[in-house]
């Protein structure tokens, strides 16, 4: 590959640094998800193989102080979500309730997904948390038709809170958590005939989506199962045409864009590019153009923006910008395990 | 914060607004947890939702508080001033955040409650309000149709709202999307206005040429263009196309009970045309679109060959999905013991069980026919056996092209009683309009026009041989190719798709009919042997061939040379039932598992697939095009043992293609992946392999 134009990976190491230690101002809207914001921090680090080990403790009390813990066993089965709460600002803490009867909790099924992965990051053995909580919870969450609401006193239904639960499954290596035929279901109703996928059934194809619906199909083993296991079930996603529809968001700048006649944008370059690789066909893209986009779209300062003409960078756009050079194994970056979106494992 | 435009940061100026949301927050959680629903609480959380929408805490609190206060309440008017409050709330927290997804959920939830009437008119004043400050936002678009639905809206108005939305901007793709759900409903439905879907598609290729012409370099259009010509000539109905045996062909079948199996001869020849090494007679069945649903019960067999009930059909098709182009059942003949001249009929379309990816059934009433003739009497070894002795594809012994009683048929394997989709001829007149029009594009350098124009080219051809197979002799091939040689140059980041289209476009020309395909058709001559003599293969080597297609007309080939071309996938190739004998040399296949449609090929005994790129990528593609070879292995802990002692990690996609296979014989060298262990392997996996790279196996 053409690696004529340098990559700066300390100006991100800087960036992502500063993250660990401040909100900036234009994040206080996303105080409520402040778990995400600190995901995208430390997979980014992790990704940069800079992931200093002396937050190593401070991060693990930090995200287990958000879990939600039932008070026994028959509080499991109230409907509610025991899992992550997205920061401090959401939580409930058993003692501000003045009423003995139950009081909705703030957890939230994307929080947790993000909490487990940071702890997958930082290698923290998930075999300790409670995670029968999260499992025996997470079900009354999933609706009639297989899709996810992220929380129990209902939110938007669509693909995103599908990944998040056969990735929260995934991670804890159970899946009890959900019914995997019916999420499923859920997904190939989402495949528009252009071979795409909406967030819900009948939406326009999307790129965010687009992932959601095939990391977790293959999260689920419902895409490449495991080689060496008997019983396998034939997936009826159109792959050919999807493949048709992934390829076609690769625009003439190099970089993907989110869907049909839109801009390219950093993000997408993960999110369309990651499906190409569990699919397989990563190496049908033109590599050398994505990875001048993506360059283009670095801010001059550290970080990543979403589109080149942009001026500041954001955190979310400096992930997935990272995210997307280790797909294109720029060097010096640890490479993904795509379908959970963090870094693989055995690198860190 | 994904989408929204950043701005530099203001620092006093956020601090006490941080210090403000800390405040309200801080309010919001004391009042959730506590349930204290006042006014003044609830106010509180609106204020908490206008500076920042995306606390969805604040939502569920909302949520709660509302249906606390609904309770005790039923005078209508206060009801509807509580609710207008939700409404307003979410109207201000989209201001801040068009894109919130717990906003535009709050508001669903309110409005599909029906706490109280709902004002339609201000729901759709405040979606194209907002539509017009980003016409992309597919917030809206889901929000549109959750109140269209909850409105009951007819289709019909919605559509029209599609049009002002396209109207005010050709670029919207949103909205041609949203157009093409809609139409594609309404015509299925056949809603009054939308029975006649000629007139209505007329209409919408009207209204894409004003967007094509006014912005040829904008995207939108042109997609909505394709969605347009899929659904002028895509076929609703799944048809048979073509068969064999051909309908109305006699054959001689020679059962000498030699160990090869049978002969069949063409009635009017003396030369064999087949050797059919399973001692059966393959019966296929091509249709226009994959289907589902072919068994004995909705395809009749009438034969003294076997009873209708007995026959296993099954789809030729490497996806494991159960439906498939083409379909084959075997009719055993060993067993036969009655002689002289028997009749094949094959019936269907007495049942609506075979069915289209979309439903629709099969119902064209079909009959074909055809006779074999047993002959027990010994015959003259002349056709010889593949198999035993080398087979060299070998361009030099292949001479003069004579007419051959497998091709002779050529002609009835095509099934042309199908009925006409589009009686009129409006598809014909709309594709020879539409290609004018294309023709005198000011933008003929455009590749948008170029593609375009190719597609509707390619799209009438087909047409007309369907209508007319005897009148429509002249395609535009030559001009489709030169449209795709100047895309490739045109477009070269593009060129593999073009590349694609143009393969299948040669393979229609090679194949159109029996004069074109005369000039790829030849006789080995005498070879090793005098057993040898004459085998009649179809040559399509050094044609530039990228994939395959057309295999409808190929059913009936024995003897296939592909050699020479840059097949990177041989999909569709399983579709040959017959194929005994494939040179696939000097290609760009670059997997074991691209082999996988030869899995299918029950007949086949000599394989060439020397001097591709087999195991050269260490990712496989083609693995997830078809579903993994190991996932429909239901022994592989039988495979495991068999295989130990060897490096079945290794070579596991090479065991799973070859062992299914009765190769005897097989050239794999030049390729990645052919070293000492892959062949020890492959001599273990096939077991009546004679050659392997042209050397003998002990």
């Amino acid at each position: 590959m053409d690696r004529s134009s340098e990559f700066d990976r300390m100006k991100h190491v800087a960036f992502l640094e500063m993250m660990m230690e401040w909100m900036p101002s234009p994040y206080e809207a996303q105080e409520i998800n402040r778990l995400t914001l600190a995901y995208f921090t430390i997979s980014g680090l992790a990704i940069l193989d800079a992931l200093d080990p002396v937050y190593k403790d401070r991060i693990i009390n930090w995200v287990l102080s958000l879990q939600a813990h039932p008070r026994d066993r028959a509080e499991l089965e109230n409907g509610q979500l025991y899992g992550f709460h997205g920061s401090r600002s959401s939580q409930f803490h058993r003692h501000d309730a003045k009423q003995q009867d139950s009081v909705p909790n703030g957890s939230h099924l994307a929080s947790t997904y993000c909490a487990l992965a940071i702890l997958r990051i930082i290698d923290y053995d998930l075999s300790s948390i409670d995670s029968e909580s999260i499992l025996i919870s997470m079900r009354h969450l999933q609706q009639p038709d297989g899709s996810f609401t992220p929380i129990h006193l209902g939110a938007e239904m669509d693909l995103r809170f599908v990944y998040c639960a056969a990735a929260i499954c995934y991670m804890l290596n159970d899946w009890t958590g959900m019914d995997k035929e019916k999420a499923k279901d859920y997904i190939l109703s989402c495949q528009s005939y252009d071979g795409g996928f909406g967030l819900v059934p009948g939406l326009e194809s999307h790129g965010g989506g687009t992932f959601c619906a095939v990391a977790a199909l293959r999260l689920m083993g419902f895409i490449e199962a495991d080689a060496l296991s008997k019983s396998t079930v034939a997936t009826t996603i159109n792959v050919p045409l999807l493949l048709e529809w992934c390829m076609q968001r690769q625009g003439v700048d190099g970089g993907f864009q989110g869907r049909a006649n839109k801009a390219s944008d950093t993000c997408y370059a993960f999110w369309v590019g990651g499906v190409l690789k569990i699919l397989g066909a990563y190496h049908f893209l033109d590599k050398d153009a994505l990875r001048r986009f993506l360059l283009s779209c670095e801010s001059q300062y550290s970080g990543f923006k979403k589109f080149p003409e942009d001026v500041m960078p954001d955190l979310y756009h400096s992930y997935y910008g990272l995210a997307a050079l280790s797909l294109l194994e720029e060097p010096g970056l640890i490479p993904l395990c795509v379908e959970l979106g963090i870094p693989t494992k055995d690198a860190i | 914060m994904h989408g929204r435009p950043r701005n530099a940061p203001r620092s006093e100026e956020s601090a006490a607004k941080a210090d403000k949301l800390r405040d309200l927050q801080a309010q919001l959680l004391h009042n959730h947890h506590n349930r204290i629903y006042t006014n003044e609480a609830v106010a509180a959380s609106a204020k908490l939702l206008e500076i920042n929408p995306e606390i969805n805490t604040a939502w569920n609190y909302r949520k709660l508080a509302l249906q606390s206060n609904l309770k005790e309440v039923t005078d209508a008017e206060v009801i509807k001033a509580l609710v207008d409050e939700e409404l307003r709330v979410v109207e201000s927290a989209l201001r801040q955040n068009p894109k919130s997804y717990g906003a535009w959920y709050h508001r669903k939830w309110v409005l599909g409650h029906k706490f109280s009437p709902v004002n339609f008119d201000h729901e759709f004043w405040l979606l194209s309000r907002l539509l017009k400050l980003d016409p992309r936002n597919f917030h809206g678009w889901s929000y549109r149709r959750f109140v269209a639905a909850l409105k009951h809206v007819p289709e019909v108005e919605e559509l029209k709202y599609t049009m002002d939305m396209i109207d005010s901007n050709f670029s919207n793709y949103s909205a041609w999307h949203n157009r093409s759900l809609l139409l594609s409903n309404l015509l299925k439905q056949k809603a009054q206005g939308f029975v006649s879907k000629e007139k209505i598609l007329t209409d919408e290729y009207d209204l894409v040429h004003q967007a094509l012409f006014t912005e040829a370099s904008d995207q939108s259009g042109w997609f909505y263009y394709l969605w347009l010509l899929n659904q002028t000539v895509s076929p609703d109905q799944p048809l048979v196309i073509s068969s064999w045996p051909a309908h109305g062909s006699s054959w001689v079948l020679s059962t000498n009970r030699s160990k090869n199996g049978v002969k069949l001869f063409s009635s009017t020849s003396s030369n064999p045309c087949y050797c059919l090494p399973m001692e059966t007679v393959p019966i296929i069945l091509f249709f226009n679109q994959p289907v589902s649903g072919v068994n004995s019960s909705t395809v009749t067999v009438n034969s003294v060959f076997a009873s209708n009930e007995d026959l296993n059909w099954r789809p030729l098709s490497s996806a494991n999905s159960g439906s498939a182009h083409c379909w084959v059942t075997y009719l055993k003949i060993s067993d036969a013991r009655i002689s002289g001249t028997s009749s094949v009929d094959v019936s269907l379309g007495h049942s609506q069980d075979i069915k289209s990816a979309n439903g629709s059934p099969y119902t064209f009433p079909l009959l074909l026919k055809f006779t074999i003739e047993l002959n027990f009497a010994d015959v003259e070894q002349s056709g010889g056996n593949f198999g035993e002795e080398l087979f060299v594809f070998n361009s030099d012994k292949v001479c003069f092209p004579l007419e051959s009683p497998s091709i002779s048929y050529f002609d009835q394997l095509k099934i042309s009683e199908n009925p006409a989709p589009l009686a009129s001829g409006w598809d014909v007149e709309t594709l020879s309009n539409e290609i004018r029009l294309f023709k005198e594009s000011p933008d003929e350098t455009c590749k948008f026009v170029k593609i375009t124009l190719a597609r509707l080219l390619v799209a009438y051809d087909a047409l007309m041989s369907d209508r007319s197979p005897s009148s429509h002799k002249k395609t535009h091939s030559e001009e489709v190719l030169k449209l795709f040689n100047d895309l490739i140059q045109l477009d070269p980041v593009h060129a593999k798709f073009y590349e694609d289209e143009r393969s299948l476009v040669i393979l229609d020309q090679v194949t159109f009919d029996k004069e074109s395909l005369m000039k790829h058709y030849g006789h080995f001559c005498k070879l090793t042997s005098s057993s040898l003599s004459y085998h009649s293969a179809l040559r399509l080597n050094k044609l530039s061939l990228t994939r395959i297609g057309f295999v409808e007309r190929l059913v009936w080939v024995q003897i296939l040379d592909l050699s020479h071309n840059e097949l990177q996938s041989i999909s569709g190739l399983e579709a040959l039932q017959l194929l005994t004998c494939v040179n696939l040399a000097n290609n760009q296949l670059n997997s074991f598992a691209a082999l996988e449609p030869l899995r299918l090929l029950s007949s086949l005994r000599v394989l060439d697939v020397s001097f591709n790129k087999v195991g050269l990528h260490p990712i496989d593609t083609k693995r997830y095009l078809c579903s993994s070879p190991m996932s429909h292995t239901t022994d592989i802990a039988q495979l495991i043992k068999d295989f130990k002692n060897t490096e079945f990690a290794t070579y596991w996609e090479a065991i799973s293609i070859f062992k299914d296979l009765q190769l005897t014989q097989l050239n794999i060298e030049g390729n990645a992946a052919a070293n000492e262990n892959l062949s020890l392997i492959l001599k273990k996996a096939l077991p009546n392999l004679i050659w392997l790279n042209g050397v003998h196996v002990q």
